[in-house]
């Protein structure tokens, strides 16, 4: 059975002709389902939850990154797979990865049904699919597998990624690989050039990450503060369905 | 900086490790090591770097100094600018015009062993 999640900011009368192609096609290719639209007050996470006990199979999202980070919160952990109908034009970097086209093209790769299995990383209880980071922080302290210290001499900026794409200093991070992979990022002297930066990497099943002073982590678009970060890395807790055109 | 491939570890240069580092992988030291350093794979130590720790590894490249005894399994290759204050175990061992070694080097075809991150971390 499949449960269908309408994110608040696409019940906007902007998005109505898209959502009567997507209703259109997924009745087409037999995969309507009972729909929940989200609200100010309304906990995404019992709904997901309860409807999973009710006997829901497949839990898609239909919004941006934000909306499948809500299904995914409640998801994980249970073998309900997950995916996504990407709407809208901000927050589309996990349906990018995911290989997931925009609006009703996204309906045929539901119907495929290619299941990936994903690792999940988890830092102080909350779930990540993509990274958490933290930027500008002194006397950072990373203890590495509880077998030996990381530490930064100056202010450094911290990123551990599970789920990512390539960058001008770091390869993609795979989430099928059972490992977090913890990126520290100490700037190279240098006045009138470009700040550049000497980038540390360093793979990982468990972090301890330990601040001077407290801190803003960013996880997956969502922000919570703290001087003591605790990573770890779920393997395979979560089942997501990813197009061809997925990029890991 | 050279993109990390696979299970790559790089330790760049500002950052300062401490305690007993084993990796599965390839590993590319720039900063400073005090402990021990066991990998798996390939050791590059660059020119910048300041190891203070016993060193094991399949294979090394040195470019810079390292306080302590080093055991490699395969070749072990000090660059012009390496400086070596301990032992050298290597089954090859190739040393570039410059490079400082102050210790005794031992060439027998002894095995090294090397410990792996998933015994380290008590796993099967």
């Amino acid at each position: 059975m499949y449960y269908y999640v309408y994110d608040e900011f696409i019940q906007d009368p902007r998005f109505e002709r898209d959502l009567a192609l997507i209703e259109t096609r997924l009745t087409d290719l037999g995969i309507a389902g009972k729909i929940a639209r989200l609200a100010l007050f309304r906990d995404p996470k019992e709904l997901i939850k309860d409807e999973i006990r009710k006997g829901a199979k497949t839990i898609i999202a239909v919004g941006n990154d934000v909306t499948l980070r809500r299904v995914i919160d409640a998801a994980t952990d249970t073998k309900a797979v997950v995916g996504i109908i990407p709407l809208g034009k901000e927050n589309m970097m996990l349906s990018d990865i995911l290989g997931i086209p925009m609006g009703v093209e996204a309906c045929d790769i539901l119907s495929a049904r290619i299941i990936e299995e994903l690792d999940i990383g988890e830092v102080n209880g909350r779930r990540f699919l993509h990274t958490a980071s933290v930027s500008q922080a002194s006397g950072a302290e990373v203890l590495v597998n509880r077998t030996y210290k990381l530490k930064a001499f100056k202010k450094c900026s911290l990123e551990v990624r599970n789920l990512a794409l390539e960058e001008d200093d770091v390869r993609a991070a795979n989430p099928i690989d059972g490992m977090l992979e913890c990126v520290v990022r100490t700037p190279t002297k240098g006045f009138f050039k470009k700040q550049k930066w000497n980038t540390s990497i360093v793979p990982a099943k468990n972090l301890d990450i330990t601040f001077n002073e407290t801190v803003t982590c960013s996880t997956d678009g969502d922000e919570f503060q703290s001087n003591n970060l605790c990573f770890k890395i779920i393997p395979k807790a979560l089942r997501v369905i990813t197009g061809k055109g997925r990029r890991f | 900086m050279a993109k990390n491939q696979g299970s790559e570890t790089i330790i760049a240069h500002g950052v300062r490790v401490e305690g007993d580092f084993v990796s599965d992988g390839d590993v590319v030291i720039e900063g400073e090591v005090a402990g021990t350093i066991q990998a798996a794979g390939d050791l590059k130590i660059g020119e910048l770097a300041k190891i203070g720790a016993n060193v094991i590894a399949r294979s090394a490249i040195v470019a810079g100094e390292i306080r302590g005894n080093i055991q490699v399994a395969e070749k072990l290759e000090l660059l012009s600018s390496a400086r070596m204050i301990g032992d050298v175990t290597a089954m090859v061992l190739s040393v570039s015009s410059g490079a400082q070694v102050n210790g005794k080097i031992t060439m027998d075809g002894r095995e090294v062993k090397i410990k792996k991150e998933k015994e380290e971390n008590g796993e099967e």
